[in-house]
């Protein structure tokens, strides 16, 4: 069903460019224009982020930081084991995918610890990533309150998740 | 961000200096070699969405689709000028369905519509909340993943994903909608 999705879209809009007689080879190179700047302009937050995440990896910080949180987290029901995918989670994406597939292989892919772990990846977001990118070009720079609600607003849903694993 | 920016960094230095004074530059340079091949995939990307997304702004069918979802983006965002509601109607379906090539694209042509009109800061706000919650329905890559290593029932998890997924953008929207005022 859903590899259907966006071949019928593309479809649609062409044909409806030619039917609003839109020309659409200049409407679609005009719009495809954009990208080499908009890259241009992402890329300076972009390296700032992923030093951010590399510094935090190398220096076990990461690791630190979920150490001394655990407690905190169990006390939420959010498993010692879970602790480093709930705190990468928000800064990078392909991170916390390496972490979830270690949960996967370290603790068997059906186990409750993978299962939630499946649910925490699946219902959050990479939030600084977001923000970096979204708001490289524009000039709101208060992201402080946004980004603080956003994860407030994950954190209960990753407590949430290990709860709903246990009895669903 | 500055604040996050600057602890995260200088602590990690500290430590690495003890342990691995070597690794701070590689860390600079590996986090900046991740962000250049990222940014390289992006202009693909963003070169095809941003040309079907000028056809669908061209031919007025981006209105046409912020008009069957302006119930709903009336109650999240207030008044907001027509051209930044196509993109951000756009944008969510997109990310509800997964389509992650397509979300980013659109939130930042939605964010810059937005930009351009007075007192659209809690719009602007309210619509980061809602993307940095995940309103994605369907969690594709941990299927795929799941499916990959021989789990006996993939999609076990798709139902909590998505109630997850919906009570952590319901708080950010609570709390959007308490904490920040509108304008």
């Amino acid at each position: 069903m859903s590899k259907y999705f966006i071949p019928i879209l593309f479809l649609i809009v062409f044909l409806f460019s030619i039917i609003k007689k839109v020309k659409p080879y200049d409407a679609f190179t005009e719009g495809a224009k954009s990208a080499i700047p908009f890259a241009i302009s992402v890329f300076p937050y972009l390296v700032s982020i992923f030093i951010l995440t590399e510094l935090f990896e190398a220096s076990g910080l990461s690791s630190a930081v979920s150490t001394f949180l655990q407690p905190v987290f169990s006390l939420l029901g959010i498993p010692a084991e879970l602790t480093k995918l709930v705190l990468i989670k928000p800064f990078s994406g392909s991170g916390s995918l390496a972490i979830l597939s270690e949960i996967y292989t370290k603790y068997g892919v059906d186990s409750y610890l993978s299962r939630c772990a499946s649910v925490i990846y699946g219902s959050s977001e990479t939030v600084f990533y977001i923000a970096a990118v979204y708001f490289a070009g524009a000039k709101t720079k208060k992201l402080t309150a946004p980004i603080l609600i956003s994860l407030v607003a994950s954190f209960i849903s990753c407590a949430f998740a290990c709860f709903i694993c246990k009895i669903m | 961000m500055n604040v996050i920016f600057a602890l995260v960094c200088s602590i990690s230095m500290i430590i690495l200096l003890f342990i691995n004074p070597d690794g701070v530059l590689t860390a600079f340079l590996t986090g900046g070699e991740k962000a250049l091949s990222l940014a390289t995939k992006m202009i693909i990307v963003h070169a095809v969405w941003m040309g079907v997304f000028n056809l669908l702004e061209k031919t007025k069918l981006s209105n046409k689709f912020a008009k069957l979802l302006s119930p709903l983006n009336n109650f999240l965002f207030g008044k907001v000028p027509e051209s930044a509601k196509g993109f951000i109607s756009l944008n969510i379906s997109a990310n509800a369905l997964g389509m992650s090539g397509a979300t980013t694209p659109m939130g930042i042509k939605a964010i810059a519509e937005l930009e351009k009109h007075k007192n659209t800061e809690y719009a602007i706000a309210m619509f980061f909340v809602i993307n940095a919650t995940s309103v994605q329905i369907i969690p594709t890559s941990v299927l795929a993943l799941r499916a990959s290593l021989g789990s006996a029932s993939p999609s076990d998890i798709v139902i909590p994903t998505i109630l997850a997924t919906f009570l952590s953008t319901i708080i950010g929207v609570i709390l959007v909608k308490t904490f920040i005022k509108k304008s």
